[in-house]
């Protein structure tokens, strides 16, 4: 495209004297078509995904590719249909509102209690002198490299242990702090200026005082950003709730249900119902985020420019 | 400061409540048992579902809550390494021997009725040290499916032992038809193996029995009808499983369990199809059972109360009721044709349980199995020698009987 | 890691009593985060060291297991002179190794080229096209697995893709059945040179080093693997391209201004603004990128299990499996061993990225 832009233009105008504005075009066009096609190959998955989830089962098998319903064999048409959904929603074992409830109720409760405590150790890290900041500064860098799996049985047997399982607790307490937030939290109390702490100091504010009336309304940045990765991350995650739960499934979140409803449809994937029960764990966090997105974007943003 | 304290306090607050809502304790007089499984098809978890409401409304005094869960091993597995296992479970076969290792089974076998009627077989699968644990709840075997349409086209009759196998196979050949599809899986292959007289350990699993010439000879025998061009893997025919190739029509034969049926119905309710027991190798018929049981769990808070429910799950009764969904057979010989007179086609499996064998290794053991697949496609692809691969596996197996 | 500890400046004028009190508001602040990460991540990971030293098969409270020293540990290496836990050990090594090179730097390099291009400073409906490539990021990665099973079935929508483009362009396409193929790529491609290991030269079939033959080890990873690695690169490559546009907008203009008064051309300035002012964005993509890799799991537990024919096997699938299966002793020693290859890759990384970037 771009070069066939480029020779409708005489000759002359080529090279390295090019008209301003041939450049800017060919610039544009190449621009807007390479970014049209990755958002594409992004958003095409779910939209596919999403159209498919509507149509009936046989459909889905026999035409992946078509976003509306497509024609029988016999030359009848298929016809939309909401049977994935319907199954999905009325699955005997599993109560999909509940885990909606579920999923909210821990992503929110984790998020707020995370930011809080978070930011009171990320602060304490970078400000406070205390004995032993240093060595635990290290431990929880070095907590980031393990491999998340060899700590799901261990876990359990400490839950296990306060008899936490199958209740809320061991969906919450456990995830309050974490160190990559911890991290991200004392990396940009770093980045404040002292002045502004030694200014309240002389003022006689104390530590507590002055971290939530001054510095924390100055962090509203980086908070965000880890309000957004904790409830992201709390949503999506389906290694903790599987270890926390044993027998309640009243307790199951968006993702567990999900893999149940895998579970049922056994060695016959049943497509309508798994893409029915994608759409409905991934629609609350899509309608989020896209009320949200300038706070997500930025959020993300903030990360790698901190790190 | 002020706002942050809120949102602190209404959290605990949530919490709480949260905490408060979840189910308490429940009133002492009745005996409360979860039975724990992993969830199969809709049909079997609502029927499931439905013999436990009976039995529940029935008695009053021992209720049962059924929990199937999704990643039923890491479950059941952290539930027992917490010490609080569910009060009956199922076992796989394939992990029984691993769970009586480590001690986590009650041996009830004893204590139930009329054992002497689970076929020898399965009770063998879920008996150690001379003791029965726990009661085969039903079972799958493998047999042979053929495309009937294609036989009668070819005026052949379904095949009895290995010769007329690979005579039917070289013979419905053509077209882009396959005669028959072979995965390099050790689950299939092992039936030929035992068809051939071979074994895979000694019983006592001490060391490996599998670098015989009874095995050369079923490996050679299931890779040379590869090699020789009358079958295909399901990979090679783009298909996820054997049954998918089957019900496709893209091979005449296949060899599966009694899961293929419901899916060739669902999926392919036009194909001609019939199973006939495996044909038989030199060393006889063989077939392999795949069964898992209800265990209860060595520190069960109420071994009567699960016993005595376990006891009625695997009883004639509550297995009929279990078994009549026709999916998995009975594991009771006095059910049989009972069973046989609403499941007429299924026959030939379940004559399998009079000479399968048990899929049942120690622990550890999958690296052998991985080992017997990988050497099973390099043999299929040319690249290793039956005697070769053989010796291998020996080599691996043993390092890991070793090393227990 | 990537920061050192900061100087805490020198603050004159305390007494000891504001010393005492600043060190009591230390350990207040830092207490309830340090409880939970103590009891939740350190207590766990502690026991889960302890374990890597016993047989614990995971079924028994971990307490009745026996301590076997070191052998879970030799066994790993072969150090014991045994090979089966070795040779798996090194499969998965090279498995996660050809994962980890084809996705690190292709979504590194995919994302700083879309953020290049998001930058531009004419660009319109740049929020547009942030939120697209962001979105698959915000999805829970047992769905993207859900989804991706199905769009790469045999009969799905990837191979129509494919065979309709195949097709436009007058091609012929044989759909690939992805989520089952275990035929390594970089064979795959020796075979249209008619390289086969029938025809290799035979030091390359013949000598085998730790388990694997130098034809196996260089088969590079599986037709399945491919798909998961498309998979990964798919969903975090929209984090990746907001974190370098984040660090690219951070870029003072004035910079750049004052190096073209001095006359430098675009690509001086790249070479010389945008690259150093980069390097720690860089640095933090690549590690949080490796780290992601090595420890893969999610994606492998819902599409392949470690199939087809084990070329799915990553150091954290067969973590996961020996805890399953009865060898948990086992499973946590190879989590150990992940941990410190995890963590010396870290530094090399940190070396490498340090000293091209300083030339």
């Amino acid at each position: 495209m771009s070069t066939s832009a480029v020779a409708h233009q005489p000759l002359s105008a080529r090279g390295f004297a090019l008209p301003p504005n041939t450049g800017k075009v060919v610039r544009a066009v190449v621009t807007y078509s390479i970014l049209i096609l990755f958002a594409l190959a992004m958003i095409m998955p779910f939209v596919f995904a999403v159209a498919n989830s509507f149509k009936e089962l046989p459909d889905i098998a026999a035409n992946p590719m078509r976003l509306t319903p497509g024609v029988r064999a016999d030359g009848t048409p298929y016809s939309w249909t909401l049977q994935g959904y319907e199954r999905a929603l009325n699955t005997q074992q599993i109560n999909f509102p509940r885990a909606i409830f579920n999923s909210f109720f821990i992503a929110i409760t984790v998020t707020i209690m995370r930011v809080l405590f978070n930011s009171l150790a990320g602060y304490a890290l970078a400000r406070i002198r205390f004995p032993g900041r240093g060595f635990a500064f290290a431990a929880l860098v070095g907590t980031l490299m393990v491999p998340g799996i060899v700590l799901l049985i261990p876990r359990y047997l400490i839950l296990n242990q306060l008899g936490w399982i199958d209740t809320y607790w061991a969906l919450l307490v456990p995830y309050f702090a974490d160190a990559f937030g911890i991290f991200l939290m004392k990396q940009f109390f770093e980045s404040i200026p002292r002045e502004i702490e030694e200014a309240a100091e002389i003022d006689g504010a104390s530590r507590f005082r002055m971290f939530f009336v001054i510095i924390l309304p100055m962090a509203i940045p980086a908070l965000t950003a880890m309000a957004i990765f904790a409830f992201q991350g709390t949503w999506n995650d389906f290694q903790g709730p599987l270890i926390a739960l044993n027998l309640n499934r009243d307790l199951y979140t968006l993702p567990l249900a999900l893999a149940f409803l895998r579970g049922v449809t056994g060695d016959a994937v049943q497509w309508d119902l798994m893409l029915a029960g994608s759409v409905i764990t991934t629609l609350p966090m899509a309608v989020i985020f896209f009320i949200f997105q300038r706070f997500f974007i930025e959020g993300v943003s903030y990360t790698g420019v901190k790190g | 400061m002020k706002k942050s304290l809120r949102f602190l306090a209404l959290a605990i607050a949530l919490a709480l409540i949260a905490v408060a809502v979840a189910p308490s304790a429940q009133a002492a007089q009745t005996v409360n048992l979860v039975l724990m499984g992993w969830s199969s098809s809709p049909s079997e978890n609502e029927r499931l579902q439905k013999i436990v409401d009976d039995w529940n409304a029935a008695n009053p005094d021992i209720q049962v809550t059924l929990n199937q869960v999704p990643d039923y091993d890491t479950t059941l597995q952290k539930s027992l390494a917490g010490g609080e296992p569910p009060d009956v479970f199922y076992v796989d076969s394939f992990r029984f021997l691993d769970l009586v290792r480590a001690e986590a089974l009650m041996p009830i076998g004893e204590k139930l009725t009329d054992i002497d009627d689970f076929y020898p077989a399965l009770r063998n699968a879920f008996t150690a040290n001379g003791q029965f644990y726990c009661p085969p709840k039903d079972f799958s075997t493998l047999a042979l499916q053929i495309n009937t349409e294609m036989f009668e086209a070819a005026g052949l009759s379904a095949p009895t032992t290995w010769e007329e196998m690979r005579a039917a196979a070289e013979k419905l050949t053509k077209d882009g038809v396959f005669g028959v599809v072979v995965p390099a899986d050790f689950a299939r292959w092992i039936a030929f193996l035992y068809g051939a007289g071979g074994s895979v350990t000694d019983d006592a699993f001490t060391k490996m029995t599998i670098n015989s010439p009874e095995a050369e000879a079923a490996m050679e025998f299931y890779t040379g009808l590869y090699l020789d061009g009358f079958a295909k893997t399901p990979a090679d025919l783009g298909v996820g499983w054997s049954g998918e190739a089957f019900g496709k029509g893209l091979v005449a034969m296949a060899f599966e369990g009694n899961w293929i049926e419901p899916y060739l119905k669902d999926q392919f309710p036009d194909l001609k199809h019939k199973a006939v027991e495996l044909p038989a190798g030199p060393g006889g018929k063989a077939t392999m059972a795949f069964t898992v049981c209800y265990a209860v769990p060595m520190k069960a808070k109420n071994p009567d109360a699960a016993i005595k429910f376990v006891n009625y799950l695997t009883g004639a009764e509550g297995m009929k009721a279990w078994t009549d969904l026709g999916l998995a057979m009975p594991t009771r010989a006095s059910l049989r044709e009972g069973w046989l007179e609403l499941f007429p086609n299924l026959e030939p499996y379940l004559n399998g349980a009079e000479y399968a064998r048990k899929w049942q290794f120690v622990p550890g053991f999958q690296a052998v199995l991985d080992k017997v697949n990988e050497q099973l496609s390099l043999v299929m692809a040319g690249n290793q020698t039956a005697r070769g691969a053989l010796a291998e596996i020996e080599r691996v197996g043993n390092e890991v009987l070793a090393s227990r | 890691m990537a920061v050192a500890a900061p100087s805490i400046g020198k603050r004159g004028g305390f007494q000891l009593s504001a010393k005492g009190q600043e060190r009591a508001a230390g350990f207040t602040f830092i207490l309830p985060a340090l409880i939970i990460v103590v009891v939740f991540i350190f207590l766990p990971l502690f026991s889960a060291f302890l374990i890597s030293f016993t047989n614990w098969n995971g079924l028994q409270p971990p307490f009745e297991a026996q301590g076997v020293g070191l052998r879970n540990y030799e066994r790993i290496f072969g150090l014991d002179g045994t090979t089966v836990v070795r040779d798996e050990f090194f499969v998965a090594i090279k498995n996660t190794f050809y994962y980890t090179l084809g996705v690190v730097p292709t979504q590194t390099a995919l994302a700083l080229v879309l953020a290049f291009i998001v930058n531009q400073q004419f660009l319109r409906f740049r929020g547009f096209f942030r939120v697209a490539f962001y979105f698959p990021s915000i999805t829970s990665s047992i769905v993207i697995a859900t989804i991706f099973l199905w769009l790469f079935n045999r009969n799905g929508v990837i191979n129509g893709v494919i065979g309709g483009v195949a097709n436009f362009l007058g091609l012929q396409y044989s759909p690939v059945t992805w989520i089952n193929d275990a035929n390594g790529i970089i064979h795959n491609f020796l075979r249209l040179f008619g390289v086969t290991i029938r025809t290799a030269p035979a030091w390359m079939t013949e000598t085998t080093i730790l388990g694997q033959t130098i034809w196996q080890w260089i088969s590079g990873p599986s037709v399945t693997m491919l798909a998961i690695m498309l998979l990964a690169i798919w969903t975090t490559t929209g984090t990746m391209m907001l974190i370098f546009l984040a660090a690219l907008q951070d870029i003072p203009r004035q910079l750049y201004e004052a190096a073209s008064v001095d006359g430098a051309t675009r690509w001086q300035q790249f070479r010389l603004i945008t690259v150093p002012m980069l390097r720690p964005t860089t640095f933090f993509v690549l590690t949080i990128g490796l780290i992601g890799c090595f420890q893969v799991f999610d994606q492998i537990y819902v599409i392949s299990q470690g199939n087809p024919a084990g070329t799915t096997k990553t150091i954290a699938w067969i973590v996961f499996r020996n805890l399953r299966d009865s060898q948990a002793g086992l499973g946590a020693a190879l989590a150990f061993v992940l941990f410190v290859i995890i963590a010396v890759f870290t530094v090399i990384q940190r070396r490498l990225v340090g000293k091209t970037v300083q030339q």
